[in-house]
């Protein structure tokens, strides 16, 4: 009795010495980093849509770099964070396996792993025989209103096509294609190029769109898909004059000396 | 002879002392035109600017001399119709190329500047006024206002969001000419181009006499006025030596295509960060690269080509 009195004495102070080993440990760590950071997140094309979260990939060299006036990103150190590969692209024979990668879209969309499951999800009485509707222009509901203002009169089109022109109609987290078959969210160009054929063309050959990484031809790229830069459900969007939507810009230049504004450039010149 | 050796030895002694920024400098002194050097005196300076620099920056910097690859040529294209005006590739470009980023004056260096320009509208109530007044008008009423487009740029445009209704943008640096006219004036012949394309600069041998800057006209040379302030903590520790170094205090300095990294078949940094895809860059040579099929199948301007300056830089527009 008395021996266990004494093991179990010698565990409870060794226990305590080692508790307030790691515990002075702990305490020493936050001063070591000085004071943790909330972690810095930057968009690449399209804000609230191509979020990256920076980290260092090695000791002082970040994945990404941050405009802390625009949140924007501004500096890769990895062209290829974060990427999977494009999958079968046709056009793209050409390219060796594994050096056209992508960034997942799946990840960015948050009611992704919803749509197939809660409400689109093909089983239950209301979807036997399919309850499909009538015409291509059905009353929209509030839910999916909520989700896309314009739906009543999607501008995507200008009035001209409805959601399962591009949605599949039973498999609700997948895209479709001209066939009826069903296309990955990750991979948008399969079906937008079924319309923008001139542009699916100039992507294919790297006018169109973004690629970073290697510049070689057959090189390892990242290629930026349509959805990273186009918001489909948006295409018209207030004062833009282009595809693109608005953005704030980086600062500009530093003024010449003693010079207080900028307003000469606004003059024209001299007349005569 | 006796004061040459003398030289030689303190230079000897001074290479051997622990002030890296003290022995490299003086041994920098003896330092051929970059153009001229052999192989190992390639490789003696680049020891002695990592050293340096790696003391001076407190992380170890590389200093890259890979010469230019067989069969590349660097060509540059960018779509004006799409470019934005949000100066991302200014601000990528001073990230990448240690440019001095001080506030006072002088210590901002900036290699790309993105010019706006006006899309004014033809006005009917000037349809009939303009110089002399009414006795045959020979300047239109509509000449200096932005009626269609104007030319003179703004660069210190500040909107809340870009792109603007009655804006276009276009985006300028060092166009990399084939008949470079900075390289003609250069007294030191320290600025030249290499045989991948991209003019660069031996900032060793650069006097500062700025007649390069006078001479280009994209306005793409920038000088170092001041010593430039480049942090620690923000240097970019890949460098190369006709490349983005740090540079010092009376030097010229301007767009290389990101030699550290095309030399080694990486995008510019600028490429990578515009948010449009405006930019694009490859192999002239190769005809599947996507500069060679913008030439093939766009509509493509040089800037002032008047100038027969053959920029390998291409406007284009779709
Ligand atoms: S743009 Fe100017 S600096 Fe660049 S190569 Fe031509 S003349 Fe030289
Ligand atoms: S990053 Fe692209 S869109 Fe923005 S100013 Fe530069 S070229 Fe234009």
């Amino acid at each position: 009795m008395r021996k266990l009195a004494i093991v179990t004495l010698v565990l409870g102070l060794c226990g305590g010495a080692f508790y307030a080993v790691s515990a002075a440990e702990k305490a020493a760590e936050p001063a070591k980093e000085a004071a943790p950071k909330a972690p810095v997140e930057c968009f690449e094309s399209r804000k609230g849509a191509s979020e990256i979260t920076q980290r260092d990939i090695k000791p002082g060299w970040p994945n990404v770099k941050c405009s802390p006036k625009t949140g924007a990103a501004l500096w890769y150190g990895d062209p290829y964070d974060g990427t999977v590969p494009m999958g079968k692209m046709p056009g793209l024979e050409n390219i060796p396996e594994g050096h056209a990668v992508i960034k997942p879209r799946t990840e960015k969309l948050a009611l992704m792993p919803m749509c197939g499951v809660s409400c689109h999800n093909g089983v239950g009485p209301a979807f036997n025989p399919p309850t499909l509707p009538k015409d291509k222009k059905p009353k929209p509901n509030p839910t999916m209103e909520a989700m896309v203002p314009d739906l009543a009169n999607l501008q995507h089109g200008r009035g001209r096509i409805w959601c399962m022109d591009c949605h599949h109609t039973t498999k609700r987290n997948m895209l479709v294609d001209h066939f009826g078959d069903p296309v990955s969210f990750d991979q948008p160009q399969l079906l937008c190029g079924k319309c923008h054929g001139d542009k699916l063309r100039d992507w294919r050959d790297g006018i169109h769109g973004k690629r970073i990484g290697s510049f070689a031809s057959t090189g390892k790229k990242r290629w930026f898909t349509c959805t990273e830069c186009h918001n489909p459900h948006n295409v018209q969007d207030g004062a833009r004059n282009r595809g693109f939507a608005q953005l704030q810009p980086e600062a500009s230049p530093q003024l010449p000396r003693g010079m207080k504004d900028a307003s000469h450039e606004k003059l024209h010149p001299i007349p005569h | 002879m006796l004061s040459v050796s003398a030289l030689m030895g303190s230079a000897a002694l001074m290479t051997m002392s622990d002030d890296a920024k003290a022995s490299t400098e003086w041994a920098e002194h003896f330092q051929k035109n970059y153009r001229l050097m052999t192989d190992e005196e390639k490789a003696e300076a680049r020891t002695r600017l990592e050293r340096r620099y790696s003391s001076e920056y407190g992380k170890k910097v590389a200093v890259d001399t890979t010469g230019p690859q067989p069969g590349v040529l660097m060509g540059y294209a960018l779509n004006v119709r799409k470019c934005i005006g949000c100066r991302r590739c200014v601000h990528a470009c001073v990230e990448e190329n240690n440019q001095s980023r001080g506030t006072r004056p002088g210590e901002k260096i900036e290699w790309i500047q993105v010019l706006r320009m006006e899309r004014g509208e033809f006005s009917k109530d000037k349809m009939n006024h303009g110089y002399p007044e009414g006795l045959g008008i020979q300047v239109g009423g509509n000449a200096y206002t932005p009626a269609g487009q104007v030319l003179e740029g703004q660069y210190h445009y500040n909107p809340e969001a870009v792109p603007e209704k009655d804006a276009t943008y276009m985006p300028i640096a060092c166009m990399q000419c084939e008949k470079p006219p900075c390289v003609k004036v250069c007294p030191v012949r320290t600025t030249y181009r290499e045989a991948d394309g991209p003019v660069v600069i031996d900032y060793n041998w650069c006097i500062g006499c700025k007649m390069c800057m006078n001479a280009c006209p994209y306005w793409a040379r920038r000088f170092n006025l001041t010593k430039p302030v480049l942090p620690k903590e923000e240097m970019n520790p890949v460098t190369h030596y006709l490349g983005n170094r740090p540079r010092m205090r009376g030097v010229v300095e301007k767009c290389h295509w990101c030699l550290q990294r095309t030399r080694h078949d990486r995008y510019p940094a600028c490429v990578e960060v515009c948010p449009v895809g405006a930019r694009k860059f490859g192999n002239l040579l190769d005809p599947e690269s996507e500069v060679s099929k913008i030439l093939e199948r766009k509509n493509v301007f040089r800037l002032k080509a008047e100038l027969n300056t053959f920029p390998k830089f291409f406007y284009f527009y779709d």
